[in-house]
């Protein structure tokens, strides 16, 4: 079979962590400081290697995907597939039960699992800063990589819901343990949030499941398969619109969008920095994918009904986010890292607006977003980390003419802000760029009101960077970060962060040159997507194939 | 026709008259000179010392129960020995293992001291507790 | 009337198929006389037991496809009530040996003798409940249990809140018992039978007064719903748990409420099912009461108040309690859709809550033997201290929440999928939101053990490596059975079948 390599890669990918994990988990923890410190730093290099090894896969992956394969609801359009019978059994009172152990990728997904690999890679470095209970740590951020890998790989919906809830936990407790003043809250407020959406997927998955006698994914997607007297047979049916709205939710809990956002901003200012560079730069997408994935394709007329309501969120969320990050620079409640999480907020809306566009252009765009998003937010978050790391604040008015005391540090810095806004040749003009391309045939209106959004990036992301790097540096950043010399030799951006972040800037501006390494990855499939869901959905203009 | 109940109820209903009956009759005929000594709990000569709601001692109810146990033995060895004729070896079988579970309750009653008499010692005071300041 | 031979050819046959409990009730007689005999040796008794259970286990086996009635029809072998037989055995010899792990129990306590000795004969009226089809046998059977139970919650006599755990089960027990035979009585005065099969012929025959029969299934309700404590029956619930030794307050949450639950699904099938056929999977019910409706609001009242009650309590027992209560009304759920779907996910709850309950109350027995609390601010920093123990209970606290992989997960997955089935979304959308609010209860256990007092300096905990043996006994199945849990579908599907008599 085309666009497979005769090894089991996927699950590979997913469950290396679970093995990192166990080898992390026999470390043996040192007795005195010494062995304690050496024990760690091998817990360090072993969450390394392993995300490394994680790394070679998704690029493995990357070279052997064959662009042409459709996906989406034929299973003869997947790569890499790997299926067997998970529980079956043919009951006569509780009726049939199959779950099957069915992964593969398509255009939707395997750009995330690139995004992931990179992402949960990169992440490890900023992690090096973690002194307590370091173990529990990598363990913790290592069962959470498999998590979002499994998320992203698996085409059974019994499988997806494990992944999906296998990730709350480690999530939890990494804001939790090793976060900030208000940790406590932070956690429990991200987890109950999920938490909601996630019960109520639970029990539309229950509904398909009763209807369609499997919880295959791409069994679901196909009308055929529901039972007439079904709960979910036939079209256009208002239990059908309320399963949808019901999935809808409890994606966008995660997206986050608007209504549902509130969890973000504090979720973000808590975390420790390589968790809300995992957060913003993975988590965020699960939910976009789980629209594209599962409640678009499975209910499509419903989306046809709502498809201006997504359309509205997905606006509202641009410009609202963008307001609610310009509100960070009132006087008495600036932070840096809140900044960035409403930004996030206002991003994802980009891609809600491109999905709901429902044109290949604007569906191509939205995941390009997501890809896009997910490297320039970890950008950022680190950006802020490295400047948290040293100076233990994040207000935005305590900064000021970091320039001159961090040079590399305010160049690489200067390359995330204007991927951020959006700037020619970077990477994330092309998917705005497409997301308003598509958007603006189907939703002429809403499109030039999110284009508010742009300018308000811009003037948020340029302000913070003049805050922070530009004017007079404050009396107490005058001398070096640590007197003592031990932690910080230099006063500019060390080797360790260096190496996080300078791929990430070569992607960024890389993808703005040439992007159709990764767009080209996806088009065949959402071509074969937005077909799918012509027959349902309002689409305005031309048509005209990617 | 009246049912199984109906029977009972009736049974009920002529209880309640006879005994209603008497009492009427009685209060009319009998002579009423009441007193206070005629009015106390007991008309026995003996003149009742405080109240009638006292505790009994726990070991009477334990041996009752066990007293309960052995009446109730007897009330299946009735009808057991009436038919036993009829049914041979396993009626005695059955009672063997009936009569085994009672003695082995009555062992373990006897065996966890349940069923000894202790007296109860009254504390007699000796001459050292009375003396101010001595420790006992 | 039988003829005398007759009886006795019946009698024969019925004590073949009473096995199980005779095994039972001679481990009972020998625990006895053990206990008599050897008084110094510590936990003989426990070792009595635990044989006695194999034993029974053993028979149990043999009966494993056996579908009769015995006693003239007073008791009943079904794979239903094989299936919770098992449940019981099972949570028995998980009790027993949490027991040689509580410390309490043989500091606080003159001796553990008569303690396993109590357990098999809880154990044997369990057995009795799940089986009978009698309403008198019904009866003594609780009572049996009842009496067992009544004493070993207040068995540490040295610790005064296990006294009043005692009195307030003596007397809430009493009067639901009460309650329930006059019930009993009313249903006997409208149908002229106390025999489960017999009263079901006569109300498909005859019309009956619906308000009688109401309120006599109402009070015969309030005797099972005190054994499941289930709102609003649920009063003791509380005090009991938190009072008793841990592993008494383990085994009442999962044996008895098995018990509780299976003689109510049996009762309600059996007393109120058409049979006409045909008539299998869905239930037909006689009567025009809308029995769905009444199951339903005390599924809703027992998940709603056992959740919302549990969110203010600071001792780990109580929170467990009231949990317990929320879980009751999960399972009610399921009852209350009065098919054979939903029996079967009873079934596979049951199994599922079997496991991951035992294993939280050990960790709590384990914990409680280390720093004699179980209060939830003790338990502060506990997973650095403990860290098996707070990795066990972490997994097994989420799997109560029902979240996967785990056991509770496909628990509460079939509870919400035979729900859904029969129609009633508005109960699992209950049903879900209550899950949620659960999570916040369970989380504070688990927040207290890791998120606070993280680098703390206290000294480790100690446990011998048989305490933690025992401990992934509970711990692996309940990662295994969130996972493959194909084998227990099965079994309960095919258990799920009540048997209606000839």
């Amino acid at each position: 079979m085309q666009g497979s390599i005769g090894f089991p890669i996927l699950t590979w990918i997913t469950f290396l962590p679970i093995l990192g994990m166990l080898i992390v988990w026999l470390i043996p923890s040192g007795k005195d400081e010494e062995t304690k410190k050496r024990s760690n730093m091998l817990i360090r290099w072993t969450s390394v290697g392993i995300t490394f090894i994680q790394l070679i896969l998704a690029v493995i992956i990357f070279l052997n995907y064959n662009n042409g394969m459709t996906g989406v609801n034929q299973q003869s359009g997947f790569q890499f597939i790997e299926k067997f019978t998970w529980i079956k059994a043919s009951l006569p009172l509780i009726g049939n039960i199959h779950i099957e152990y069915f992964m593969g990728i398509d255009g939707i997904s395997a750009p995330m699992v690139l995004l992931t690999a990179i992402i949960c890679f990169v992440a490890v470095f900023p992690s090096f800063g973690i002194e307590k209970a370091v173990k529990g740590y990598f363990a913790m951020y290592l069962l959470l990589d498999t998590g979002m890998m499994g998320v992203f790989n698996s085409l059974d919906f019994f499988l997806f819901y494990v992944f999906w809830e296998l990730m709350l936990l480690p999530m939890y407790f990494l804001i939790g343990i090793w976060g900030g003043p208000r940790k406590e809250y932070a956690a429990i407020k991200f987890f109950i949030y999920t938490l909601v959406g996630s019960v109520f997927m639970l029990l539309v998955m229950i509904g398909l499941y009763l209807s369609v006698g499997s919880f295959n994914m791409l069994d679901m997607m196909n009308p055929a398969n529901f039972a007439s007297d079904s709960i979910f047979g036939g079209f256009n049916t208002s239990i059908r619109y309320v399963a949808f709205i019901a999935l809808f939710i409890g994606f966008a809990i995660k997206v986050p969008s608007v209504p549902f956002h509130t969890w973000l901003p504090d979720a973000h200012v808590e975390a420790p920095t390589p968790i809300s560079v995992i957060l913003a730069g993975v988590l965020l997408k699960m939910g976009t994918y789980g629209m594209l994935r599962i409640a678009f394709p499975i209910f499509p007329d419903a989306v046809g009904y709502f498809q201006g309501l997504i359309a509205w969120i997905g606006m509202i969320s641009i410009v609202y986010g963008a307001f609610c990050a310009l509100g960070q620079f009132k006087i008495g409640k600036r932070d840096l890292k809140k900044l960035i999480a409403y930004s996030s907020v206002s991003h994802m809306g980009y891609v809600m607006l491109g999905m709901a566009s429902m044109r290949p252009e604007g569906i191509v765009g939205a995941i390009f977003q997501m890809f896009n998003h997910g490297i320039i937010t970890a950008m950022l978050f680190m950006i802020v980390g490295v400047l948290y790391d040293r100076a233990h604040t994040r207000g935005l008015d305590e900064f000021g003419g970091m320039a001159n005391k961090m040079p590399v540090y305010t160049g690489i810095m200067t390359i995330a802000f204007f991927a951020a806004i959006g700037l020619p040749g970077m990477s994330g003009f092309i998917s705005e760029a497409m997301v308003f391309l598509g958007a603006f045939n189907t939703y002429p209106m809403l499109t030039m009101v999110s284009g508010l959004g742009i300018i308000l990036g811009a003037a948020y992301m340029l302000w913070a960077l003049q805050k922070v790097f530009f004017g007079q540096i404050p009396e107490r950043w005058q001398g070096p970060w640590d007197p003592t010399g031990k932690k910080y030799k230099h006063d500019d951006i060390n080797g360790r962060e260096l190496t996080a972040l300078i791929p990430l800037a070569v992607i960024v501006i890389f993808l703005g040159i040439m992007p159709n390494p990764i767009i080209d990855m996806m088009s065949a499939s959402v071509n074969h997507f937005v077909e799918f869901m012509r027959p349902f959905v309002k689409i305005g203009g031309h048509l005209s194939g990617m | 026709m009246l049912s199984d109940f109906g029977v009972i109820l009736l049974f009920f209903i002529i209880g309640f008259i006879f005994v209603g009956v008497g009492l009427v009759a009685a209060a009319f005929i009998r002579p009423s000179h009441p007193n206070p000594i005629k009015n106390s709990t007991y008309e026995c000569g003996e003149i009742p010392i405080g109240g009638p709601w006292i505790r009994f001692n726990i070991r009477f109810y334990v041996i009752a129960l066990v007293f309960l146990l052995f009446d109730v033995e007897v009330v299946f060895l009735l009808p057991w020995a009436l038919v036993f004729k009829q049914l041979g070896w396993f009626a005695f079988i059955e009672m063997i293992v009936f009569v085994v579970i009672l003695v082995m309750g009555l062992a373990y009653v006897w065996g966890k001291g349940d069923i000894d008499w202790e007296k109860p010692k009254p504390y007699i005071p000796s001459i050292d507790d009375l003396v101010v300041g001595k420790k006992k | 009337m039988l003829g005398l031979d007759q009886f006795i050819a019946e009698l024969n046959k019925s004590i073949s198929m009473f096995l199980p409990e005779t095994a039972l009730v001679i481990a009972f007689l020998v625990a006895l006389l053990l206990d008599l005999m050897f008084k110094k040796s510590k936990n003989l008794t426990g070792y009595t037991a635990l044989i006695g259970f194999l034993v029974t286990g053993y028979f149990l086996f043999k009966q494993m496809n056996m579908q009769s009635t015995a006693f003239s029809n007073m008791f009943v072998i079904d794979q239903f009530g094989i299936f919770m037989k098992w449940v019981i055995l099972l949570s028995s010899i998980g009790v027993v040996l949490i027991s040689f792990f509580t410390n309490e129990l043989y500091e606080k306590a003159k001796g553990v003798g008569e303690y396993f000795t109590l357990i098999i004969g809880m154990a044997f009226g369990m057995f009795l409940l799940v089986g009978s089809s009698n309403l008198i046998i019904i009866y003594l059977a609780i009572e049996t249990m009842s009496l067992s139970s009544y004493v070993l919650a207040g068995y540490t006599k040295e610790v005064k809140r296990a006294s009043e755990a005692s009195l307030k089960y003596v007397i809430f027990g009493a009067v639901s018992s009460g309650i329930m035979i006059y019930g009993i009585s009313i249903l006997f005065g409208l149908t002229g039978s106390l025999n489960l099969f017999e009263i079901n012929r006569f109300l498909a025959a005859n019309p009956v007064n619906n308000f009688a029969l109401f309120l006599s299934v109402i009070m015969i309700l309030s005797g099972f719903g005190y054994k499941i404590s289930a709102v609003p029956f649920h009063f003791w619930t509380p005090d009991v748990y938190e009072g008793a030794p841990v592993p008494i307050t383990a085994y009442l949450s999962v044996a008895s409420k098995a018990a509780g639950f299976a003689i109510l699904l049996r009762f309600f099938k059996v007393t109120f099912l058409d049979s006409v056929p045909g008539n299998d999977s869905v239930w037909t019910l006689l009567g025009s009461i809308d029995w769905h409706f009444v199951i339903a609001i005390l599924a809703v009242l027992s998940m709603t108040l056992g959740n919302l009650v549990a969110l203010w309590q600071t001792n780990v027992k109580r929170i467990l309690a009231y949990s317990s209560i929320a879980h009751a009304g999960y399972m009610l759920m399921a009852v209350s859709t009065m098919d054979d779907a939903g029996v079967a996910s009873v079934l596979i709850y049951f199994f599922m809550y079997m496991v991951m309950n035992l294993g939280a109350f050990y960790v709590v027995a384990l914990i409680a033997n280390n720093i004699g609390s179980e209060e939830i601010d003790d338990y502060n920093g506990l997973g650095y201290r403990a860290p098996i123990l707070g990795i066990c209970m972490t997994l097994f606290l989420i799997s109560l929440t029902g979240l996967p992989p785990t056991a509770g997960f496909i628990g509460k997955l079939y509870v919400f999928s035979a729900v859904v089935k029969a129609g009633y979304i508005w109960l699992a959308v209950v049903g879900v939101i209550n899950s949620v609010i659960s999570l916040f209860y369970y989380v504070k256990i688990f927040r207290n053990m890791y998120l606070n007092d993280v680098d703390s300096n206290k000294s480790k905990l100690t446990y011998s490596p048989a305490s933690i043996v025992l401990l992934f006994v509970f711990a692996i199945p309940t990662l295994y059975l969130g996972i493959f849990f194909n084998d227990i579908v099965k079994w309960a599907s095919y258990s799920a079948n009540i048997f209606m008599g000839k």
